[in-house]
């Protein structure tokens, strides 16, 4: 049962930040039908700019606290601005342009920002300051340490604040318009290019909560890191369905758990094929995934 | 309130001449029917007006501003709002948020407020949410707010989509085939509707094929044949209009 | 047509003057200088420059204007690999150093030997490698099977341990040392309590460090292919309280694994090639070494020490041909950086694992596999 608890804590944890890269992929997919592979690059660029923000920080003799939200708040913002740049110069120019052609664009994206956090930040891994959020307790046999609870109740807290602003405010209601029918949101005074702009904005800044926490809760950051979890979050994007918001909270969740179910009760070799087998599963019987794509006819 | 004029309005794509030379106005208290067989270019009037399309020649005024060149959104500022033929709804949200999405263009809240929700973001947006519900009220929708778009019937959606429009307080609202695929008791109910909206002061401009609607209803028709405007008047007089029945009936 | 032939008759005669009147000695490198394994690639490049560097400073090799590096990249890739062999080959090479993925060094070799290009390897450990049959192949680093006699050693005969969890991460190089430990520690009555694989770029190994938790084996053997990720395993494997000797190879040294697991570095063995650093040839490496490219890697050593062994030879034989350099570098005594060795038959310079532990943030000598004495 201990042993159970402990996996089920391991598994709670990793489907969390895989949920939140993978709501980056599905709204962004929502709004304008684009699978954009850069996204797992945000979450490596947040990872980067995460550790540069709080160690200049700690150096100036910040407190652990203060140091830690600030650098998630500006490393969000950075990120957004980031995503925002990249869809003005890669996206937005292809936007009447064959899917294909945009797909090829976030691809050849995705090798630029890897290789310039290369070439800026070396190839060496980065490590963090892991002793700011050290620490855990035993509950009965179980090791829970704070950075789990951190990114549990973080990831939380960005979700539920991510359903209010897309389900209770007008920014959301025009976010879900857009994503709908976009000739009629603009009929209705909807600035559809600030709407997609904010879309990628909220999706990299989520992405780069997920490289901070990451890099806490391992230890270090490595300008390769955006690339498995990235995929394995495009999975759960569509494991949830693609385009749906909810569905990318749930695939996270069911990715993380799988994996580590898969790892601790059968073999670590095997969780990467016990998670596609899942998603292969879930496609084949429902091929819109859990929670349905969000599919309109009336989308022009 | 204004008058809603078109002068010389032509439209091309490519090498096709879709409008030439139209010229009409819709007056204060008027339903207008903008009538003639299918590929006339009524529809195409409208995104003229909406600014969909760009006219290639000529100029729509509303009141004394020109609104021809306006993005579709400042049209809808301006107070020009408009339905669709093929239904275009949002099919994901509810009634009431189909009403409020259309409000978009009037609130004063710019993103971050929105986010942080403010005391003013939240009166805006209750301030949004009354005018939306009076405007599903007042197409008898009142008890469907929060049913999702798509699980509507079909005569729902149609009026839905006049809620929408009229939830942006407009002063002058196109209708593009409000009629189609009603049953006569709703066609019915439709008339009755669009004089009440009249009645509010509202301009109507409406595409129509359904000729008891049109004869029923409109206080003016223009009458469009292959881009170009064949007649003008009262509906008896258009009636009688030999041009016209040449155009619907073939030469 | 007329231009076509100035130009040829340009470049014939530019080659021509190139060959006739400046002879330069051209080595390439090949490692993996993006990816996960980066850290060591270039380690490798560094240190053949760092060779380089000090071979001219010193005078250049007589009948050699100028001594050339091209580093290639690997990625840890046998098809990369083999593309960057290519590359090498047609950019005319004498030798290589390189690579450091076993699985990356086996099929490029190849393409070596059918242009009789020596190829001196300074991280392949795989036992292959060397044995078959290459004439141009030889290494200057330890043999996995050697490797994992030491760390059988150091648990049989030091810690007394009863059992051992392994885990590895399915290289040629990482899952084979670790195959080779579990099976000699099954026949030295260790109990094998299991041994699990993950996956290349994994970051995640909390549910393979909680059965291991439960295991509460004596010994856990750690065998990755990255210094990098053996600093996420250990933080998570310390976060999570495993309680048994941390045990690791020569692949996970590397002074990241102290920079980034930090606190939780400490403790840990690691069976590594003993390096004399009081010698006299080591102080030379680490004087020109240090300055431009910081604190020497687990492998820097190394292909510091193939590059002047090369060089060396060619000096001796006078001649870059295959068969004359091999002569020279089978006769002579080579007093490296890394150690001192001479290159056998097969082309192996012969290992001399010992266990270094981490004490207070520093990798210290710890334990003698040879004498079976502390240091």
């Amino acid at each position: 049962m201990d042993y159970f608890l402990q996996q089920l804590i391991n598994g709670v944890t990793l489907g969390g930040v895989y949920a939140l890269i993978a709501l980056g992929y599905t709204m962004v997919y929502g709004i304008i039908q684009l699978i954009n592979f850069a996204h797992g690059e945000f979450f490596a660029a947040g990872g980067y700019m995460g550790v540069i923000i709080i160690s200049y920080l700690s150096a100036k003799g910040v407190s652990p606290v203060l140091c830690i939200a600030l650098g998630l708040g500006l490393t969000m913002v950075y990120c957004a601005i980031l995503a925002m740049a990249v869809e003005k110069v890669a996206y937005k120019p292809l936007r009447s342009s064959s899917r294909l052609s945009v797909l090829l664009s976030a691809l050849g994206m995705s090798i630029f920002l890897q290789h310039g956090l290369m070439l800026t930040q070396g190839v060496y891994d980065k490590p963090y300051p892991t002793a700011m959020t050290a620490g855990g307790f035993e509950l009965g046999g179980v090791v829970v340490s704070y950075m789990q609870i951190y990114i549990i109740l973080i990831t939380a807290f960005l979700l539920v604040a991510l359903n209010l602003l897309v389900f209770k405010t007008r920014i959301g209601k025009a976010m879900r318009a857009t994503a709908q029918d976009k000739v009629m949101s603009a009929l209705l005074g909807i600035n559809s290019n600030r709407i997609i702009s904010l879309t990628f904005a909220i999706g990299a800044g989520l992405a780069a909560a997920a490289g901070i926490m990451v890099g806490f809760y391992y230890g270090s950051v490595n300008y390769t890191m955006g690339f498995v979890p990235g995929i394995k979050a495009f999975a759960a994007a569509v494991l949830g369905g693609i385009g749906n918001i909810t569905g990318a909270m749930i695939g996270g969740l069911i990715i993380g758990m799988v994996e580590i179910f898969a790892a601790g009760y059968l073999s670590s070799e095997y969780k990467d094929v016990f998670a596609f087998i899942i998603l292969i599963a879930v496609l084949y019987f429902r091929p819109t995934g859990i929670m349905g794509e969000n599919v309109d006819d009336t989308r022009v | 309130m204004a008058n809603l004029t078109l002068s010389d309005i032509s439209v091309r794509f490519g090498g096709l001449q879709a409008l030439t030379d139209v010229n009409f106005s819709v007056a204060e208290g008027d339903v207008v029917g903008l009538i003639g067989p299918n590929g006339a270019g009524k529809t195409t009037v409208f995104n003229v007006i909406t600014g969909v399309y760009k006219a290639a020649s000529g100029a729509v005024r509303y009141g004394d501003q020109v609104i021809s060149g306006m993005r579709p959104y400042q049209v809808l500022g301006m107070g020009i709002a408009r339905t669709f033929q093929n239904i275009r709804l949002f099919q994901n949200m509810t009634a009431l948020e189909n009403c409020m999405v259309a409000q978009h263009c009037r609130s004063r809240c710019g993103v971050v407020r929105s986010i942080l929700r403010s005391p003013f973001q939240r009166r805006e947006e209750a301030r949004i949410e009354e005018k939306s519900r009076k405007a599903l009220a007042f197409m008898g929708l009142e008890e469907y707010e929060s049913e999702v778009a798509s699980n509507m019937p079909y005569g729902h959606q149609r009026r839905l989509e006049i809620a929408r429009a009229l939830a942006s307080e407009p002063n002058t609202i196109l209708l593009d085939e409000p009629a189609a695929g009603l049953n006569p008791a709703e066609s019915h109910e439709l008339m009755e509707t669009i004089g009440r909206i009249a009645a509010l002061g509202i301009n109507v401009l409406m595409v129509e094929h359904d000729m008891k609607v049109v004869m029923g209803i409109c206080t003016h028709l223009v009458v469009l044949d292959h881009g170009v405007m064949i007649a003008e008047g009262l509906p008896e007089e258009i009636r009688k209009n030999q041009t016209v029945i040449e155009a619907y009936l073939g030469h | 047509m007329k231009r076509i032939l100035i130009l040829m008759l340009v470049l014939a005669i530019s080659l021509v003057s190139a060959s006739a009147f400046a002879e330069t000695l051209k080595l390439g490198s090949m490692s993996p200088l993006t990816g996960p394994y980066a850290a060591d690639g270039n380690d490798i490049a560094n240190g053949v420059r760092t060779a380089i560097e000090v071979v001219k400073s010193e005078g250049g090799i007589p009948g050699f204007d100028d001594i050339t590096l091209s580093a290639q990249d690997t990625a840890c890739d046998p098809r990369q690999a083999v593309a960057a062999a290519n590359k090498l080959i047609n950019e005319g090479v004498n030798a290589v150093i390189g690579t450091y993925c076993s699985s990356a060094t086996l099929p490029s070799s190849e393409a070596f030997d059918e242009e009789d290009i020596i190829m001196l390897t300074p991280g392949a450990t795989n036992e292959n490698v060397t044995e078959r049959g290459l004439q141009n192949m030889f290494r200057t680093c330890g043999r996995d099977d050697d490797q994992s006699k030491a760390a059988l050693a150091f648990m049989t005969n030091y810690l007394k341990s009863k059992s051992i969890y392994l885990v590895d991460d399915k290289t040629a190089y990482s899952q084979g040392l670790a195959d080779n430990v579990e099976k000699a520690s099954g026949a030295a009555g260790i109990k094998v309590l299991g041994h699990d694989h993950v996956n290349q770029g994994d970051k995640d190994f909390s549910a393979v460090l909680t059965k291991v938790k439960a295991a509460n084996p004596d010994v856990f053997y750690i065998s990755l292919q990255n210094s990098a990720t053996g600093a996420l395993l250990l933080i998570q494997a310390k976060r999570m309280g495993i309680d048994a000797v941390y045990l690791s190879q020569d692949a996970v040294y590397h002074p990241q694994l102290i920079t980034i697991a930090k606190k939780d570095a400490d403790g840990m063995y690691l069976t590594f090639g003993y390096v004399d650093t009081s010698a006299p040839s080591y102080k030379k490496f680490i004087k020109a070494y240090e300055p431009k490219y910081g604190k020497p890697g687990a492998y820097s050593a190394y292909a510091y020490d193939s590059a002047m062994a090369y060089l060396a030879a060619v000096k001796k034989a006078g001649s870059v041909e295959l068969s004359k350099v091999r002569t020279a570098l089978l006769s002579m005594e080579f007093k490296g950086a890394s150690k001192t060795f001479r290159y056998k038959e097969n082309g192996d310079s012969g290992s001399n694992y010992i266990i270094r532990k981490i004490e207070n943030g520093k990798f210290v000598d710890y334990w003698n596999v040879q004498t079976g004495e502390k240091f």
